[in-house]
């Protein structure tokens, strides 16, 4: 058969350690991995406080929001997108819970799923007017930005709900196995995403529709269902993070999660997720967020203060986004 | 003979992992076209990027009137007269004609203190280039993203030549133009040829080498192979320079049963490109579509595979009617599709090679959801052996590949979700002469061997005639004539394809007998 005339030698070669160990240090992902360890130990080196396991804990339970919200946020960053509504679902959220549970007079229980339901509408109508109507995400986000944000202080007419019975802040507040309950959410969010993007066949339509959308559906791919997932699943994270914010904070009010967007889309860009789409990991991500939850916290021990905490974490931004054109340009050379 | 205008001697250049350039020369002489021929990572691309100042060599002279030079950057080049018009097209699509034309150099007169663009001149010297190049329907006051891709070409040409070009570097011109637009081309080609510019010509399409180029310089694999005359030299004996082996036949038809009905369509709709279209295609046949550019064939086959969903009319696969709104649907019935546009529609061209050739089949590479990546990798590794791939493996980014290459990947990406029916939209375009017979011979392979039914579409008319048992001929949206394999001839075809000219009849005639 004339066509296995020239058989083509494919050989496999399996790099040697050193050159494996290299290609991982100098991953976007092994780059900020460094930025990090460079930065505890800095921190550490200058106040005792910072590298004390209650510390460590407390800045863990702090980043838990931002952190759920950044795994949906990842998948939709590396399909090309961005959703600019998820600190307006959280407020959205939380006041929903407080209404279904003071006003309405539903069981506590009962109201937390039902937010969480609102939350997920929230995301998935957003979705819907992405795929069907072909608005362009930031334009839709930052109109639902708004939308939802209103809505949430329409509702609430700015009054908040308090006085939640004592077991409702274990979430927010209470421990479970050493840890701070809603680390656990995290942890299993973690887990979870990361199987989901690296390992199945979504992840994978993630990351051709990021390459090229076009391209992916003419492979067959289910390129609106995987949109319409990925925000939906935006908006019950959001909800998530609502829930546990409340939990945390003992009250419900309508500005809560104001600015919530902003943090989020700088741990995943910081991990190393294209603001264009089609690369990024869950590890960059969470290592992005570890990394600036870490630096305000450090900084702010060493008696920075917020303002000049913000400037550093630009700065880092901008150093980390240098360091990864660089050695991606290196690569394209090999 | 006249002295070359320009001259290269021992060009060396290397990138790293690749020895793009090995000892190449290479010359133009003023009123001559030299035809660059070369398979897909031949070295063609190097050079002309070499000589329009994009790259610079490693080692080598190049001499323009007899003197040294380097060019720092292509802006230097394109001052010392050395224009190119590339593949895609340079053009600003918001911007109108006169504007693209004089793009960086308009002329420009005094207003008060400033100096301002001269919007009448620019004008007027724009209409002057056209005219010029005997083109009068052009009106360089429109938007060019509203210009057809022939008018836009022409565009491109004026703007070299307000550079007073002397060189022109023409990489692929034809590979998007209609039969009309490539006759005017050549027509604007000759007339340079005749003022004295030199051209450098690059096509895969040995005939309009033979049409139009005075020399042909053919490379292999970053090698110089030769230099000779258009009159010397014939096809076979280009071919077979370029691959490095002889080509017997090009187009290679088997022998097939033809069987049962897979893909039936009736009466399908989808204005504006088409208006009620029927056709049938059986098991182990491959039904050619010819039809000039705008004539509804990748429309209609779009509508199959469900891209471009039906407005009215009916699909049955087998007999049994379907709808089809979503390309997955479209899989599930055993349809593939190589579409016409390989690097937008039919790679990711970021990913890998494996992830490419999986990507229409990824359930069958999965168990629940999840990817094996062992399977993946072995079946990636079966495409390379199968259609004989060149790359470095699996692992390798399909952008890396060359253009042939990239079509096989796209070719087995589509085998792997084991067709009824493979649609096959300008399945060779922009492909080396060597893949291309091999893409030819494994879908007369498919057909005869295994029973596929294959629709495929093509603008070389060639292609339409070697491979296809049955031709349909689209016309403005509609099949204007069907001819069988022994029916079908260049002139019937052509002649069904453009308009109503008294041309149709004798198509239709041929239709009925």
């Amino acid at each position: 058969m004339a066509l296995q005339d020239a058989p083509v030698p494919v050989t496999e070669t399996r790099k040697p350690l050193g050159a494996r160990v290299r290609h991982l240090l100098l991953s976007q992902e092994g780059v900020l991995f460094i930025i990090l360890v460079v930065s505890v130990l800095f921190l550490a080196a200058r106040t005792d406080k910072f590298l004390q396991a209650s510390n460590l804990l407390t800045q863990g339970r702090l980043m838990v929001e931002v952190g759920l919200v950044a795994l949906p946020m990842t998948f939709i960053i590396i399909t090309g997108g961005i959703d600019l509504s998820v600190g307006s679902i959280l407020g959205l959220t939380a006041i929903m819970l407080g209404v279904f549970w003071n006003n309405v007079g539903l069981p506590l229980e009962l109201s937390v799923v039902l937010a969480l339901g609102v939350a997920t509408l929230a995301g998935f109508l957003n979705g819907l007017f992405i795929v069907r109507v072909g608005v362009p995400p930031l334009i839709m986000t930052l109109a639902t930005l708004a939308f939802y944000r209103g809505l949430a202080e329409g509702i609430s007419e700015g009054r908040s709900v308090r006085g939640y019975p004592e077991w409702f802040y274990r979430v927010g507040q209470g421990d479970f196995l050493g840890l701070p309950t809603q680390i656990w959410f995290l942890i299993i969010g973690i887990i979870i995403s990361a199987v989901i993007l690296s390992r199945t066949t979504f992840g994978r339509t993630l990351y051709a529709i990021g390459n090229n959308e076009v391209g992916a559906r003419f492979s067959g791919l289910r390129v609106d269902r995987a949109k319409l997932l990925i925000y939906s699943f935006s908006g019950l994270m959001s909800g998530l993070a609502g829930w546990i914010f409340v939990s945390r904070v003992t009250t419900t009010r309508s500005d809560m999660g104001s600015g919530l967007e902003l943090d989020v889309i700088a741990a995943v860009v910081l991990g190393g997720t294209s603001i264009f789409g089609g690369t990024g990991s869950i590890t960059g991500t969470v290592i992005g967020m570890i990394l600036i939850q870490l630096l305000k916290n450090g900084l702010a021990l060493n008696g920075v203060t917020a303002d000049a905490t913000i400037i550093v974490i630009g700065l880092v931004l901008i150093f980390s986004i240098l360091v990864n054109n660089f050695i991606q340009s290196r690569r394209q050379v090999e | 003979m006249t002295e070359p205008i320009l001259s290269l001697r021992d060009i060396e250049k290397r990138f790293p992992g690749v020895h793009a350039l090995r000892g190449v020369s290479f010359d133009v002489r003023p009123g001559e076209v030299h035809a660059l021929l070369g398979e897909n990572g031949a070295g063609k691309s190097t050079l002309i990027k070499i000589i329009s100042g994009v790259h610079r060599p490693d080692s080598g002279t190049m001499t323009l009137d007899g003197k040294p030079v380097h060019f720092s950057n292509p802006n230097d080049a394109q001052n010392r007269g050395i224009a190119t018009i590339y593949q895609e097209l340079g053009l600003y699509p918001e911007l109108i004609g006169a504007e693209n034309i004089f793009m960086g150099h308009a002329p420009r007169r005094r207003f008060g203190p400033f100096s301002i663009v001269d919007w009448p001149e620019m004008e007027r010297r724009a209409r002057e280039i056209l005219a010029d190049l005997n083109i009068h329907d052009l009106d360089v006051r429109r938007k060019v993203g509203t210009l057809n891709v022939g008018n836009r070409q022409r565009v491109e040409i004026a703007k070299a030549l307000s550079f007073n070009a002397r060189i022109l570097i023409m990489d692929e011109p034809t590979a998007a133009l209609t039969e009309a637009d490539v006759e005017r081309l050549f027509d604007i080609v000759r007339l340079l040829r005749e003022r004295g510019v030199g051209i450098i010509y690059i096509s895969h399409r040995l005939n309009e080498v033979f049409e139009l180029a005075d020399r042909v310089t053919v490379l292999r694999d970053g090698q110089y192979v030769d230099t000779m005359a258009v009159k010397d030299v014939a096809e076979p004996e280009l071919i077979s320079m370029m691959v490095g082996r002889t080509i017997d036949n090009l187009f290679p038809k088997m022998h097939a049963e033809i069987g049962e009905v897979v893909l039936e369509v009736r009466d399908l709709k989808r204005e504006p490109h088409t208006r009620g279209v029927s056709f049938s295609v059986r098991a182990g046949e491959i039904v050619g579509i010819a039809g000039l550019v705008g004539s509804g064939r990748s429309e209609t086959a779009q509508i199959v595979f469900g891209t471009l969903p039906a407005e009215s009319g009916e699909i049955l696969i087998s007999g049994q009617p379907v709808k089809i709104r979503h390309p997955a649907e479209a899989v599930a019935h055993g349809i593939a599709y190589v579409p016409e546009d390989r690097g937008l529609q039919g790679l990711v061209r970021a990913m890998t090679l494996r992830e490419n050739n999986s990507m229409a089949v990824l359930k069958e590479v999965s168990r629940s959801t999840f990817i094996q990546y062992g399977s993946e990798k072995a079946m990636a590794l079966e495409a390379i052996r199968q259609l004989a791939i060149r790359a470095t493996g699996p692992e390798q980014i399909a952008n890396k590949l060359s253009g042939g290459n990239q079509q096989k990947v796209v070719v087995s990406k589509w085998l792997a979700s084991k067709p009824k029916l493979l649609i096959m939209d300008e399945p060779t375009r922009g492909v080396d002469v060597g893949a291309k017979s091999e893409i030819h011979r494994l879908m007369s392979q498919l057909a005869a061997e295994n029973g596929l039914a294959v629709l495929m579409i093509s603008s070389e008319l060639p292609e339409i005639l070697g491979m296809s048992d049955r031709v349909l001929v689209m016309r403005e949206g509609r099949i204007a004539a069907e001819f069988t394999r022994a029916e079908a001839t260049q002139e019937r075809i052509a002649a069904a394809m453009m308009s109503d000219n008294g041309a149709a009849p004798a198509a239709a005639q041929g239709a009925a007998s």
